[in-house]
């Protein structure tokens, strides 16, 4: 079974997720548990499926990743915003909106087969919308003088919108660069790229969940 | 065909670059937004405590002052007085015909002084400051300079009177006191005029002397005014106003204070 580095970050998060839960609660971020938990078990059949299953691609599994994941992530946002009623019912319309378009992509448009390319540019763009959102509005919010950078959800949404503005170009692309067998570094660009994306993301993520634990002992 | 690889991976390398530069820009830009907003909040919070200690130590002067006043009121006038109804009382005797008239003297000297404690009474009243309006509150204070006698003191008003913020009222009037006291201590004036301007969204007070004067520009600037004159200029500052101290040897002296209502 093949374990490539960035997964060492994916599963220390999850552990430290795991560790720090009351402190995770406490910010209304428990989902984050069931989310990595998903990413972890993605990671791990995605990147030992085409040996195990004796498959030519993988893209079946990350296809399936994004039909679960998707709503996680949208009730992350929701939690995080912390909206009044009328803008979680928004929030609500435009992640059934999201879905469906994910879900008709992924039996209709591109396939299973297919890497979802669609799909992954609109999660990109969702991403970056909704962590941008979610920072504004935090940096709005804070009038309480308190800091900003001690917030676990600023540091959780600035990793996911600096990785979803790698992720939204490396995604789009990886048609095309499989193709073509674009490399940087002996590698494929899309492996060089995605697996320095994803270990700063978990790094990042691992940070917030240890502020979590800090902040909700002050 | 190599190059033409090695021109797209730049491209695209290229292209994330620049998103991720303006990915870390807004975060930066969100952080020093935050961190503003931090220590507007905490300039606030000193500006509202330094107010806060004013206002406290405002109190304190001014409770500190009437106590004084009413020391000197009433060993000056009631225990007069009481000492001399009672001096007119111990002169009767027993064995003597009432000496009536005497008697009525007496009796009026009591009541004079029943009286006299009646108003002080009325000026020991906890919030003697804040159920007056200010202009009641320095009528008083004009009273009990000329009560004193040797300066003429006038008050005079333009525009309608309006409610001033309790706390600000009361720091008002001790700059007002503050700038009485001056003229009386140092000014060697004759009169003094307290002029009220009522503005839409400020009260302007000017307390002008015809005394003796001080170069007012040095004075502030070498800061040997001592604590009276820098006192003014805070407390105005404090209330959200500002002063203006105009003196020149041998003009007087103007203090002129203007605070907004809220």
């Amino acid at each position: 079974m093949q374990f490539l580095y960035f997964q060492y970050f994916q599963l220390f998060s999850l552990l430290i997720a795991i560790v720090c839960r009351k402190g995770l609660n406490s910010f209304s971020l428990g989902i984050l548990i069931p989310i990595l938990l998903l990413d972890n078990v993605t990671e791990t059949v995605g990147v030992n499926y085409t040996r195990i299953f004796h498959s030519l691609d993988n893209y079946f599994v990350y296809n399936v990743y994004y039909v679960l994941s998707t709503p996680l992530y949208l009730y992350l946002y929701a939690s995080m915003l912390k909206g009044d009623r009328r803008e979680q019912r928004r929030l609500f319309f435009t992640g059934v909106a999201i879905e469906t378009f994910i879900l008709v992509n992924y039996f209709f448009i591109q396939g299973r087969a297919e890497f979802n390319t669609f799909t992954a540019l609109l999660v990109g763009v969702a991403n970056i919308v909704l962590s941008c959102l979610v920072l504004t509005r935090l940096a709005i919010r804070k009038d309480d003088g308190s800091n900003l950078v001690l917030d676990p959800i600023f540091w959780i949404n600035a990793m996911i919108l600096l990785f979803s503005l790698v992720s939204i170009i490396v995604l789009g692309m990886l048609k095309y660069i499989s193709l073509n067998h674009i490399q940087f570094g002996r590698k494929s660009l899309y492996f060089a790229l995605m697996e320095a994306a994803n270990a700063a993301l978990y790094t990042g993520y691992s940070g917030a969940f240890l502020l979590c634990q800090t902040q909700r002992s002050k | 065909m190599p190059d033409a690889k090695e021109q797209i991976t730049t491209t695209i390398l290229a292209v994330i670059l620049v998103l991720l530069f303006f990915g870390v820009l807004f975060i930066v830009m969100l952080w020093y937004y935050n961190y503003r907003r931090r220590q507007t909040a905490r300039e606030k919070k000193a500006m509202q405590d330094q107010f806060d200690q004013q206002l406290m130590q405002t109190r304190l002067e001014i409770q500190e002052q009437t106590f004084r006043y009413l020391s000197e009121e009433i060993h000056d006038h009631v225990g007069q007085l009481l000492s001399l109804a009672k001096i007119q009382l111990s002169s009767f005797r027993e064995e003597e015909p009432i000496d009536f008239p005497l008697l009525k003297d007496a009796g009026a000297n009591v009541a004079r002084a029943l009286q006299d404690l009646r108003s002080l009474a009325k000026g020991l009243h906890a919030g003697h400051i804040r159920h007056f309006s200010i202009r009641e509150a320095v009528d008083e204070e004009v009273q009990r300079i000329r009560k004193a006698g040797g300066l003429t003191v006038s008050v005079t008003s333009e525009g309608a009177e309006k409610k001033i913020k309790d706390d600000k009222q009361l720091i008002l009037f001790r700059i007002i006191q503050e700038c009485l006291q001056n003229c009386l201590k140092h000014a060697s004036a004759t009169s003094i005029n307290i002029g009220f301007t009522w503005y839409a969204e400020q009260l302007r007070v000017r307390v002008r002397d015809d005394g003796q004067g001080f170069d007012a520009d040095r004075v502030l600037q070498l800061h040997t005014g001592g604590l009276g004159l820098e006192n003014i200029r805070n407390r105005a500052r404090l209330t959200g106003g500002s002063s203006v101290i105009y003196s020149r040897p041998g003009e007087g002296t103007t203090v002129t204070v203007q605070i907004p209502y809220e």
